[in-house]
């Protein structure tokens, strides 16, 4: 019992020591990374269809947007098994990062999916 | 301003699906020929030497903690000392490279190549847009612009009564140069054109010097604070060991 005890209060301690490591293998961090900006541009490109599908105008098209981003970080979030920081070194990489790079490919989609069933 | 404009059904299936659909086939085509016409030259070896010595040096400062320090003493000794130090370069030397780079033709005609598959067929798409397509209004922007977007989204109509979020052809044309950026990254995987023209920019400059980039590696080298990380490794072992066991 003691020595039980005791093995799980080192295997504590020292993991706490290896948490506060910085330990990076940055090729699989920058995949991670690229991981990230195919999800976002991918739900972009979808988002944009299914705003113009449903005919969205203005505002609330852009907020649909931010919407579309929220929903994509809850889900890497979740495809992360909710620790972070075993994949990704801080949370702005996977709440801020992309944020609007996929804006472009969203707005020419909206409108292309949104000329095609709304305005003709 | 104005009221809604009712635009023919035969433009769209003319003209902004069309359009796309090219525009996408154009540069999935140009990617293709751009890979085509990649010509495997064959580096130097010096260069080659130089760029893993950095890449060695590299690793060896990220993971400075995790050797004994009198390990990592040596391995700085080896990269960085003054005499015969693999990052150690020689005064003279410095301007070889970059006077070698500026006369080596292959590399000229290869970023010619690739200048050259980038901006036929944006010439030559536009030119097809400018000539079956142009002066009428193609599609509608689903939100509301200010005047200033005018030039810009109404390129080949000159009336200014019509509404801003009306696009000419020749501006979807635009539009879909800029947003199709993330298709393409996605259908065509990482390496796609838009990457290259990136690329490109970064070496037209000859901004790449491998000595200068060997002093660097040195210089962020000689500053690493080293502190051994895995004192402690051995208790951990001990105990996960335990845990096997047990």
């Amino acid at each position: 019992m003691a020595g039980h005890d005791d093995s799980g209060a080192s295997e504590k301690k020292s993991s706490e020591a290896i948490n506060d490591l910085p330990t990076f293998n940055a090729e699989n961090m920058q995949n991670n990374m690229r991981v990230i900006y195919y999800s976002r541009t991918f739900m972009s490109i979808i988002g944009g269809f299914i705003a113009g599908i449903w005919g969205f105008t203005s505002l609330m098209g852009f907020i649909f947007y931010f919407l579309i981003m929220a929903i994509t970080s809850v889900g890497l979030t979740a495809k992360a098994g909710f620790t972070i920081h075993s994949y990704f070194d801080s949370w702005n990489r996977i709440i801020l990062d992309g944020f609007l790079g996929g804006l472009m490919s969203f707005v020419l989609f909206w409108t292309f999916s949104y000329d095609i069933v709304h305005i003709f | 301003m104005a009221e809604d404009l009712v635009l023919d059904t035969a433009i769209r299936d003319w003209v902004l699906i069309p359009l796309s659909v090219v525009m996408v086939l154009i540069g999935v085509l140009r990617y293709f020929v751009s890979k085509l016409m990649r010509s495997s030259q064959s580096p130097d070896a010096k260069i080659i030497k130089e760029g893993q010595v950095i890449i060695r040096a590299r690793n060896l400062r990220a993971g400075a903690n995790f050797i004994p320090p009198k390990s990592f003493r040596a391995r700085r000794a080896y990269f960085s000392n003054e005499e015969n130090g693999l990052l150690f370069v020689p005064k003279g030397q410095a301007q070889n490279a970059q006077a070698q780079m500026f006369s080596d033709p292959n590399m000229a005609m290869d970023m010619m190549k690739k200048n050259l598959s980038m901006i036929i067929p944006q010439t030559l798409t536009f030119a097809w847009v400018n000539f079956f397509f142009s002066g009428f209004v193609a599609a509608k922007i689903p939100f509301p612009l200010t005047q200033r977007f005018r030039s810009m989204l109404q390129n080949g109509i000159d009336l200014s009564t019509v509404d801003v979020s009306y696009v000419s052809s020749r501006s979807w044309y635009f539009l879909n140069l800029f947003g199709l950026r993330g298709l393409f990254s996605l259908i065509l995987g990482e390496e796609n054109a838009t990457d290259d023209t990136q690329r490109m920019m970064q070496m037209s400059g000859f901004g790449f010097d491998p000595s200068k980039s060997l002093g660097a590696e040195k210089d962020g080298l000689d500053i690493v604070q080293h502190e051994w990380a895995l004192p402690k490794f051995e208790q951990r072992a001990e105990a996960v060991l335990k845990k096997l066991v047990s």
